[in-house]
């Protein structure tokens, strides 16, 4: 659990956040420039003006009224910084043992190299990296220092859109494997829904929403011009279909055509992303359509934001987000609670990694 | 043109003397470069002025202060005549001297170079579990190592060549405080501008190699951070 009630002054506004966040995984969502990485950087003990309140699990990280500031390195919190800081003077290997105790498990060095695949980097120099390999890396070192909290700040430039380098799957690894607490700044409200128990909205500098993460997405279009809303399918491949070019996503009781992959082995998991520009909406069952993926469904909700309107669908016992131009929505005449059918391509399902 | 048995002892009295000085001002140097580079306000200009001054007055100046303090009578002398550690005109005199007048030489060059390091490295080490003391080991000293050296290169280069403030408070005195600058200077007051001369061509041997040496160094640095 993580208390916090932490002011500090920003030259934009004062940053005030006072939440108390029970899930171990919690998404900061949040425009550019709302605080989301003063915050993480006054939980790690970074911001010396912070003030206020944090409890991490119980203990008393800062309570500046009773005069307790413990030091960064003092904190056990693993931050790991939109740019990835790593040392240039060190190798990976340097970098991955930089923060580990002198009597630390070798193991935990071990795992962290496995779950973020970066065993043939070890012995690479930073400035040879890619920004994913980077981001990695920097989890992984984070990771070996045993946190009992991880915060992680992904950049807006690694929302890529080819999808690479994407830390998310090495993220739901890590949160399902080592069991380590995170905060994750995202803005992308697709991934924060998909990896996060609860979300924290932040809007200069003050919590505008906490709670769950379903909710929080909502209202993101609104509050994040530039938060996207990716549907991401965490599932298992299915075995291999005659055809070779389609395998099957199993996802619950539902079943999706993805793109086969080589390397696809069946029962094996896999995460895949679904643009929501790429959910097609209808209002009459879909027939003679190329798509793959035909589900019926039902509208939950419907946002208007400039140009675009944003559909919130459950369909296959997921929810889904389109993306349709405004005009495209009010010819539909979608509402919430509306019956509709959701269509989606073979080949708009990407995988992540 | 070979060295003599009289230019061998003087070289080594000379190398002696700069060496000494160097590796003392090289913990004081760092330190200080290190605090000037990580904290703001008057204090810190106040202290770089002072620190930067044997750079700009000259040096006989700078030798007339040091043996104004250390005369008998002066304030550091009476507590040094007490321990019964005699400094002027003895050998440690020079090593003074020219530890003075090399000290800024080395904290500019490693102040700039603790500058240049992103804060942020510095805050990620402590965020990883190291304390002050071992970031400084750990991230700002292997990231400023070239500065560093750079800046002892430089200051070991001018402890070579110190001659006025060594000249007022240690003298000149063959075998005991004679270093090259001095001997050159005396041998040339004497006639003897061609055993002078081979002082001078060793000199330039040593301070060439020294500054070249600088050069490379400071050039890969710079390289490295456009790239």
């Amino acid at each position: 659990m993580i208390e916090l009630d932490v002011a500090l002054p920003l030259p934009q506004f004062r940053l005030h956040v006072a939440a108390t966040l029970t899930a171990d995984t919690v998404a900061v969502l949040g425009p550019s420039g709302s605080g989301k990485t003063s915050l993480l950087e006054a939980i790690a003990g970074l911001r010396p003006k912070a003030s206020g309140r944090i409890t991490l699990g119980g203990e008393v990280v800062m309570d500046t009224a009773a005069g307790v500031f413990l030091p960064p390195e003092r904190r056990r919190v693993g931050y790991v910084p939109q740019d990835s800081c790593l040392f240039p003077h060190l190798d990976i290997r340097g970098n991955v043992r930089f923060g580990m105790a002198r009597g630390a498990r070798a193991r935990i060095f071990d795992e962290a190299v496995a779950i973020l695949e970066i065993a043939p980097l070890l012995d690479r120099f930073p400035t040879t990296l890619s920004g994913g390999e980077r981001q990695r890396v920097a989890l992984a070192r984070a990771i070996a220092t045993e946190p009992r909290l991880l915060l992680l700040d992904e950049p807006l430039a690694a929302v890529d859109p080819l999808l690479k380098g994407k830390i998310l799957p090495y993220l739901l690894r890590v949160r399902d494997t080592l069991e380590i607490p995170f905060l994750y700044v995202t803005h992308n409200a697709g991934e924060a829904r998909a990896v996060a128990r609860e979300a924290l909205v932040l809007r200069e500098g003050a919590v505008m929403f906490a709670g769950a993460p379903d909710e929080a997405l909502r209202s993101m279009s609104l509050v994040d011009p530039e938060a996207r809303f990716d549907n991401i399918l965490s599932g298992l491949l299915g075995k291999a279909s005659g055809i070779r070019e389609t395998g099957t996503l199993v996802v619950g009781e539902a079943l999706f055509a993805v793109p086969a992959e080589e390397t696809a082995r069946p029962g094996a998991g896999a995460v895949f992303s679904v643009a929501p520009e790429d959910v097609l909406v209808s209002t009459r069952p879909l027939e003679g359509i190329s798509a793959r993926n035909v589900h019926p469904g039902k509208v939950i909700s419907c946002e208007a934001s400039g140009g675009t309107a944003w559909i919130r669908i459950t369909a296959a016992q997921l929810e889904w987000t389109a993306r349709l131009t405004r005009p495209a929505a009010e010819e539909l005449g979608l509402a919430p609670g509306r019956e509709v059918w959701i269509a989606v391509k073979t080949h708009a399902f990407r995988r992540l990694r | 043109m070979t060295l003599t048995a009289d230019d061998f002892s003087i070289l080594l009295l000379t190398l002696r003397a700069a060496a000494i000085a160097t590796l003392l001002i090289l913990p004081v140097g760092i330190l200080a470069a290190w605090h000037l580079a990580r904290h703001r306000g008057t204090g810190r200009t106040l202290l770089e002025t002072l620190l930067s001054l044997p750079l700009v007055l000259p040096p006989t100046a700078v030798g007339l202060l040091l043996l104004e303090a250390l005369r008998k009578s002066g304030p550091l002398g009476r507590l040094l005549d007490r321990a019964g550690i005699e400094i002027l005109f003895t050998w440690k005199a020079v090593v003074l001297a020219t530890a003075v007048m090399s000290f800024p030489l080395l904290v500019r060059p490693a102040r700039t170079a603790f500058e240049e390091i992103d804060p942020r490295l510095l805050a990620m080490g402590r965020s990883l579990g190291s304390g002050p003391a071992s970031v400084f080991r750990r991230v700002a000293l292997p990231l400023a190592w070239r500065g560093i050296l750079g800046g002892t290169l430089l200051a070991f280069s001018r402890a070579l060549g110190e001659f006025g403030a060594t000249i007022m408070i240690a003298g000149s005195i063959p075998g005991r405080t004679q270093t090259m600058a001095l001997a050159i200077f005396q041998r040339t007051q004497i006639g003897q501008d061609r055993a002078a001369m081979r002082l001078v061509g060793v000199t330039v041997v040593i301070a060439f190699a020294a500054v070249w040496t600088t050069e490379v160094l400071t050039r890969r640095r710079a390289q490295k951070a456009a790239a």
